[in-house]
């Protein structure tokens, strides 16, 4: 059972069941605030930004980047990455604790799993970009054709990434949708509002909140968790097999799928964070999301992060000690102190030293600390994606085909896009999405109730 | 009109939990029980039983035969390719799409047998017996044709422990 003495409470208030339900719904029902016009006006100038990117991009073709044919991979890769990395948090910090049956995930969940959809949303459009005739895109697609007909490559890491995104967008939405089925039915029953009773009416899809749909309910979670977390596992090992399964210096390694996946959940789970800390400044749910949820987060970023570091640490090593002229220069002259050194320094110093302040309880438990470091780790992330796809790129085995990269402006423009496309999805999920899960959120109250008040309910579920 | 159900309406788990055991030791048949979150006790007492699991694993042992048998298939039989000197069934490669794509299926199909069984799709209008049940409130519902012979004792045991409102209807 759920320990409060030792763990400290969940739900801060004393809450009963219908404060519960009506302080998540609060803001639903609530006149927009101005800073949501304001921010929502900003992340949809941006999100313009990207789509004037994105006619370039499709009516010229993407010579309008700053590839060239050494680095034929630049800051769409390295932002596809980044955001797959991003969204992978959400669903392996639903599941991965839902799994270990960690009570505090609940208030915290919903919005990690929002992220999820638009961050993978923000990923997929890289690829598809990437490919130039995007209207061609369906090729991709293992379907009888009238070219042959001609299958695709199932070997190719790049054909099983692109079935693992597909996979991962659908599973994430379809578990967050279900995850809001019941919440959605709480806004059904108790607005006022005849629109609204509609409009989340429809999207409850008949919830009542009957045994039998419970039973069903539980049976769902656990069976699409239990897989999910499969995935979790081998979306970003298939991502880190893109570079891995090549023999270019610096990708081709054997610790790339642990270091990609370990990576993924760290910048998701900093990503979380940011996205945690503004929830509970701009919409006050502190009793919901507590101190010791943000110390909890933190502390799964300290340990984390460590491994990260020792990560860098043994790449470094075996560059060394593998006594391979092509991986000692890739790592030594070109990484650690060569061209790339800035970028190098700047995901060691952002990953594995930073989050290192965590440590420190004054840190932990200062939230305004806590969301800038959260913002250092996903500038460190970033970072690292850098240095995996451009410093091996840009010098490989031949020196005449060696050639530095900078993106072009449609490039940085793309990525402004999706950055508006993100800040777009959350306000909208922020404005009419119940943000926390109501109904897991009860389900964990009574834990907090002193112990003489439950009298024989000291069961695990 | 004659009513067709009686609800006991409860404010916490506790009180719930405690009125269904009695009912359950007195014999009585209890139509339904609603609740904004799942009760443990509740769904096991309610002898309900649910064959999702199985059908999950059922799906994704067709799911990686179907897989399997469709790259080997389009691999193999339809166009052989040689892709850098692999043998044409390339098979341990193949188990990367089949454990991604087996996963989407049975997510897909799980999520299409919960629709089907539980009876939650787009577009269904809620049959509400209770506003407060996806709220705060805990609803004990009997079929008014069960309990006729003794509604008194019922509504004597109900009271007992502490249902906040009976309602008929």
């Amino acid at each position: 059972m759920y320990n409060t003495e030792f763990r400290g409470k969940l739900i801060e208030g004393n809450k009963s069941l219908g404060q519960i339900s009506q302080d998540i719904v609060r803001p639903i029902d609530a006149k927009t605030p101005r800073w949501w016009f304001i921010s929502m006006g900003i992340s949809l100038v941006m999100l313009g930004l990207g789509l004037y990117a994105k006619y370039i991009t499709v009516t010229e073709g993407i010579g309008s980047w700053g590839l060239n044919n050494s680095v034929g991979w630049g800051w769409a890769i390295i932002n596809f990455v980044w955001w797959i990395g991003i969204g992978h948090a959400g669903t392996a910090f639903s599941i991965f604790l839902l799994i270990l049956r960690q009570k505090w995930r609940t208030s915290i969940n919903r919005a990690a799993e929002a992220m999820t959809v638009v961050a993978v949303m923000c990923a997929g459009l890289f690829p598809l970009l990437h490919m130039g005739r995007v209207w061609n895109f369906f090729f991709v697609l293992p379907y009888p054709n009238t070219r042959g007909p001609l299958w695709v490559n199932f070997n190719s890491p790049l054909f099983w990434d692109f079935v693992a995104i597909t996979a991962y967008l659908l599973i994430s939405a379809s578990f967050w949708y279900f995850g809001m089925v019941p919440d959605f039915a709480t806004i059904r029953d108790t607005t006022k509002s005849k629109i609204k009773k509609a409009v989340y009416g429809f999207f409850a899809f008949g919830w009542t909140g009957s045994s039998k749909e419970w039973l069903r309910y539980e049976a769902l979670a656990f069976i699409l968790g239990g897989i999910a977390a499969v995935l979790v596992v081998s979306v970003h090992s298939i991502v880190s097999t893109d570079f891995a399964v090549s023999v270019v210096p610096g990708w081709h390694t054997t610790i790339f799928p642990p270091y990609f996946v370990v990576g993924a959940i760290f910048s998701g789970f900093a990503m979380v964070l940011t996205l945690v800390t503004m929830i509970r400044k701009l919409y006050k749910m502190n009793d919901f999301i507590t101190d010791s949820h943000v110390d909890a987060v933190t502390r799964v970023l300290i340990f984390v992060s460590l491994i990260m570091g020792t990560a860098y640490f043994t790449e470094v090593f075996i560059a060394w000690y593998s006594a391979s002229e092509y991986e000692y220069y890739m790592f030594f002259k070109n990484r650690v102190f060569g061209e790339y050194a800035f970028q190098f320094w700047a995901m060691v110093i952002c990953n594995a030293f930073i989050p290192q302040l965590f440590w420190w309880k004054k840190i932990r438990s200062n939230i305004t600390a806590v969301f800038i470091i959260s913002l250092f780790i996903n500038l460190g992330m970033w970072f690292e994606r850098f240095n995996i796809v451009v410093t091996t790129l840009a010098k490989d085995f031949l020196p005449a085909a060696w050639a530095g990269y900078s993106p072009s402006y449609i490039e940085i423009l793309l990525f402004i896009g999706t950055l508006g496309l993100f800040g777009a999805g959350v306000l909208m999920f922020f404005r009419y999405i119940p943000m926390i899960a109501i109904h897991e959120v009860k389900s964990v109250a009574k834990y907090d109730k002193p112990s003489h008040e439950r009298k024989h309910r000291n069961h695990e579920e | 009109m004659k009513n067709k159900y009686l609800l006991g309406v409860f404010g916490d788990e506790e009180h719930l939990l405690d009125a269904f055991e009695d009912l359950k030791a007195n014999s009585y048949k209890i139509e339904e029980v609603y609740s904004p979150y799942p009760i443990h006790e509740i769904l096991t007492g309610m002898g309900h039983k649910t064959r999702m699991t199985h059908a999950a694993f059922a799906l994704g042992v067709v799911a990686v035969l179907g897989l399997l048998g469709f790259m080997y298939y389009a691999a193999v039989i339809s166009w052989p390719l040689i892709y850098g000197g692999k043998p044409f069934n390339a098979f341990p490669s193949f188990i990367v799409v089949t454990l991604v794509a087996t996963i989407l299926i049975v997510t897909l199909g799980t999520l299409f047998f919960f629709s089907a069984r539980a009876k939650i799709f787009p577009g269904k209008k809620a049959e509400i017996i209770h506003e407060g049940a996806t709220d705060d409130k805990f609803v004990i519902v009997f079929n008014a044709s069960d309990i006729k012979d003794n509604k008194d004792e019922l509504y004597r045991l109900l009271k007992r422990h502490g249902v906040e409102d009976i309602v008929e209807k």
